[in-house]
């Protein structure tokens, strides 16, 4: 416990880099939005890595940092942050990933650069607030907290129909977290009239809600499944997520799919499976159901799809849906299997994105209807993108694999009938990312093209280095999976 | 005696101070410079004296008319300060529209005046004459721009609705003296303890009283008058209206809700009338200001519509006053957050430089963010405050009617509620999406802010962030401050 300063400087780090942000000249601020990001994931790695990297369970046990100061002790809301082995994974992903977003090029720095990299690093302290909290209030705070930049990237930066998709993505979401906030409200007002006060911390919460009667837990719970689900999402709430992911601009995508969609994964993990112990049992079923038809049904919408990023977005939605089965399977082991395919899908979307940016980079308008045969010109670009593939569909060795596999294992005993529908979804994930793959690398070159791809560069430099990494750490991981799953 | 006077010394200084205004426009008629002077010393003196004051033990002073608390000390210290911001950050505006006239500044000391006498008071008389002079100046400053129509038809429509509703308050005064033989406030909080609510004499005046408060809140179905005067009143008579009159109206309208002792048994059957009027009001308010909001597209009557749905939201928290009793921290909280954001945005408006200001038309807004980026962040702070978003001081302020108003069961209300505020962010992202996302048409009319409305803009914003992100001395501050039956 003596290292308790140590959880409030990925507050404070975050938001000393936004100030700064703004105080960089334009012309170096791309590579200080790197540098910086690199510097705050090299940190978080070395304070984070003490628990990720513990042989044990009960080691990790022994690491965990909780660390609590009085905000607004009017209403009982306490800053209280805990780093444990699932929210350390968020919260070196979330420094991760901030690097990969500031390293794809794109309008945002030519176009108001400062306010990009600010937005970006506020983004950074949002994201990990929300991933360490565990007073629900401050929870909540920072999960709307991350609107605001996001919108606001999406908005300025975002091409076409921007409007259209930000309106849609704000809206749903909002709707989503406001019925979370009438929830949590709720519960306050229980506590309110108890004798023991009012404490939106996890465990108190908990208390409030075994004392509630009949069906109101369930509607309680209704609040927050639907701000989680419409977050992740799962299927008949991800109408919202295609527009955005493809008009708006490649950092945010990548900061879209990689970790905005893991507050609705770190939601149901740490609140609601804790909160609503009593009543998830009742509907599992449901749930689990849910989770399945999104894997499948994406991956249909998926291979139906005609440009590469609403390609990428649909397989996005899938994955989310083997990671929501691992978390409704609600056992300790389904969950450290859901996070690990977490990680996974983290680390092979930002990289599929960023190279899909690379991609498309000085191509008018990339669709999927005829083969484009870039990977002649791009042989480095292209060998690195067919291994994201491979780790994407899920190939053995990679983390995927380990995590779909693992999944898949946790929720056959709960029901035989949505894992054999989740697995469907492994088949025909290899089937559109692989049509993915050919039509963008191979077959003919199309007429008149030829300019246009001698503008793109294959990768290089700093871009190649960084790439390596990361697949590295798909694969290093795919072999390493005991760093996720302790034993005593 | 003496006592008294000395304790009535904030209001009597205010009261004086607007004599001495009256006397230097009087004196020096053609200039304004005087005038805005003595209102600004006027006001701070005040305000000085006010907050000493706030340390004092609470009396009803006057033979039991008139509230000397923490409450009214710091609703006057409140007032004074955001009539010093107005002044401060609106002078270019009354110059430009050439009703920069010393009769503007008395009559502003004159509203502020009554504002804080009617939240003051403890005697249904009083209530009426403080109510008068409040809404008598706010009818001249509406219709202050002489040579536009607009502004005259506001003036006249607030005027005689203003009217109406004035002599609709007085006919439940009568009803009530009738059956309770008193008029003060804490002697019929007295009767009520002794007396059975048999007397329907009594709840029809009654309910006379709160229907005419809720027009003066705008409170849907009242709300009519409330965009055409926005409107067509001057900028910042409509951002003195939405912060001073609302705030001043809502306080006493739960004074008088709270007129009997709803614990007493005999009177659970009018409380759940009472309730019933508060919430049909709160429901209409929501669902009437979020849903016509979006489709307005003049930023004054938008704003309009969304001071209609802050008056919902404020209804939830007077839901919350039942129980536990005479609980207002939350409506406190409320109106103090919305006083702030509204002296931002109606000081921001004021520094468009629109055509004739006919009101600034949403379409004036885009491609702001290339113009002018620092005024496009101040309008998205504002903006999204407004729409509740964390770390602005929108959040907390409905944090705290939403658990007021479940405390007291209003469940469906609350989600109700909840629907609503994501419509109205709909609405509230619009200008924001027009300010960032789009080129400037051609024509968009120009926005420069002088030092003035540039320094109380930015104290507003600042206001708004460190209100969103460390608001515990102020909640603090507020929940201790009760009302006295």
């Amino acid at each position: 416990m003596e290292t308790t300063h140590s959880l409030s400087f990925f507050l404070t780090l975050p938001l000393f880099g936004m100030v700064l942000a703004l105080l960089v000249p334009k012309g170096v601020q791309r590579i200080y939005s790197i540098f910086a990001s690199i510097l705050f994931f090299a940190l978080t790695l070395y304070e984070a890595s003490g628990i990720l990297f513990a042989g044990s369970a009960r080691l990790a046990e022994s690491l965990v940092v909780e660390h609590h100061l009085a905000w607004l002790p009017e209403i009982g809301v306490r800053l209280s942050l805990r780093l444990d082995s699932i929210s350390a994974w968020f919260v070196l992903l979330n420094s991760l990933v901030a690097v990969i977003a500031f390293s794809a090029k794109g309008v945002w720095y030519r176009k108001y650069p400062r306010l990009f990299s600010a937005l970006g690093f506020f983004l950074v302290f949002a994201l990990n607030a929300a991933f360490m909290s565990t007073d629900l209030v401050v929870f909540y705070l920072a999960y709307e907290a991350v609107f605001i930049p996001m919108i606001l990237m999406v908005g300025i930066w975002g091409e076409n129909q921007k409007a259209t998709a930000v309106f849609r993505f704000f809206l749903m979401s909002f709707l989503g977290s406001i019925m979370m906030l009438v929830s949590i409200f709720y519960l306050i007002s229980i506590q309110m009239k108890s004798a023991s006060g009012v404490s939106p911390h996890v465990a108190d919460l908990a208390t409030t809600v075994k004392g509630l009667q009949g069906s109101e837990a369930m509607w309680v719970f209704m609040g927050f499944f639907l701000a989680f689900a419409i977050k992740v999402p799962l299927v008949p709430f991800h109408s919202w997520l295609k527009d955005v992911y493809t008009f708006a601009p490649m950092p945010a995508t990548i900061w879209m799919s990689a970790m905005l969609s893991k507050l609705g994964v770190i939601g149901m993990i740490r609140f609601v499976e804790p909160i609503f112990a009593g009543v998830l049992p009742q509907i599992q079923g449901l749930l689990m159901t849910l989770a399945a038809i999104s894997v499948v049904y994406a991956a249909m919408l998926a291979l139906k799809s005609d440009r590469p990023k609403s390609l990428l977005a649909y397989s996005s939605i899938s994955h989310l849906g083997f990671v929501m089965l691992g978390v409704f399977t609600l056992q300790g082991q389904g969950n450290s299997s859901a996070v690990l395919l977490s990680v996974g899908h983290t680390l092979t979307s930002a990289l599929l994105f960023f190279l899909l940016h690379k991609v498309e980079e000085g191509q008018e308008q990339l669709d999927l209807s005829s083969p484009h045969g870039l990977a002649s010109d791009h042989p480095i670009l292209f060998t690195s993108l067919f291994i994201a593939v491979l780790a994407s569909v899920s190939l053995p060795g990679t983390i995927n694999f380990a995590g779909e596999f693992l999944v898949l294992l946790h929720s056959y005993p709960v029901s035989v009938l949505c894992t054999g529908i989740a697995g469907l979804g492994v088949v025909l994930g290899a089937a559109y990312m692989l049509k993915f793959y050919q039509q963008m690398g191979f077959g003919s070159l199309s007429m008149g093209n030829s300019d246009e791809t001698a503008k793109t560069r294959d990768l290089g430099g700093y871009e190649l280095v960084l790439v390596f990494w990361l697949l590295a750490a798909v694969i290093f991981c795919g072999f390493q999976t005991s760093i996720f799953l302790k034993g005593n | 005696m003496s006592l008294e006077i000395q304790s009535l010394g904030p209001w009597l200084f205010l009261a004086c101070g607007i004599l001495g205004t009256l006397l230097v426009s009087v004196v020096r008629p053609s200039t304004k410079r005087p005038a805005q002077i003595s209102a600004l010393l006027t006001l701070l003196g005040t305000a000085i004296l006010a907050v000493r004051g706030l340390g004092s033990d609470s009396l009803v002073a006057m033979s039991g008319t008139f509230e000397i608390s923490q409450l009214t000390h710091g609703f006057l210290a409140a007032v004074c300060g955001l009539g010093i911001l107005f002044i401060l950050g609106t002078g270019h505006y009354l110059t430009r529209e050439r009703i920069h006239l010393s009769d503007y500044y008395h009559l502003l000391l004159v509203l502020i005046l009554g504002a804080s006498i009617l939240v003051a008071s403890k005697h249904l008389v009083v209530t009426f004459i403080a109510l008068e002079v409040m809404s008598l100046a706010a009818y001249t400053l509406a219709g202050f721009r002489r040579n536009d129509s607009r502004s005259n038809e506001a003036a006249i429509k607030y005027f005689i609705l203003g009217g109406a509703m004035a002599a609709v308050y007085l006919l439940g005064v009568s009803f009530v003296f009738g059956a309770t033989g008193s008029m003060q406030l804490g002697a019929i909080y007295e009767w009520s303890k002794s007396s059975s609510s048999g007397h329907d004499l009594f709840r029809f005046g009654h309910l006379m009283l709160v229907l005419s408060f809720l027009f003066k809140v705008a409170a849907a179905p009242l709300h009519f008058w409330k965009p055409d005067v926005y409107e067509g009143a001057p900028t910042p008579v409509t951002g003195i209206m939405a912060s001073v009159i609302t705030s001043a109206a809502f306080l006493t309208l739960i004074r008088l809700v709270h007129l009997v002792d709803f614990g007493a048994s005999d009177w659970v059957s009018h409380g759940d009338l009472m309730k019933g009027v508060l919430r049909v009001s709160a429901a209409a308010s929501l669902i009437v200001g979020s849903m016509i909001m979006i489709t307005q597209k003049n930023l004054k009557r938008m704003l309009a519509y969304s001071s209609i749905t802050h008056s919902g939201y404020l209804l939830l928290g007077a839901l919350g006053t039942f129980s536990p009793a005479l609980e207002i921290s939350s409506m406190l909280i409320y109106l103090g957050g919305y006083a702030v954001m509204s002296t931002g945005v109606f000081v921001l408006l004021t520094v468009s430089c629109a055509q004739a200001d006919t009101g600034v038309e949403l379409i004036d807004l885009t491609g702001l963010m290339k113009r002018a980026p620092f005024l496009t962040l101040l309008w998205i702070v504002f903006l999204l405050s407004m729409a509740g978003m964390p770390f602005t001081v929108g959040f907390f302020t409905k944090y705290f009617v939403f658990i007021a108003s479940l405390g007291s069961n209003e469940v469906g209300l609350v989600i109700l509620a909840a629907i609503c505020t994501v419509v109205g962010a709909y609405a509230y992202l619009r200008p924001i999406a027009l300010m960032t996302m789009r080129d400037a048409a051609p024509g968009a009319s120009d926005w420069r802010p002088t030092l003035g409305s540039q320094m109380v803009v930015v104290t507003a914003a600042a206001a708004v962030l460190v209100l969103g992100i460390a608001p515990n001395p102020v909640i603090h501050f507020l929940k201790g401050i009760s009302l006295i039956h």
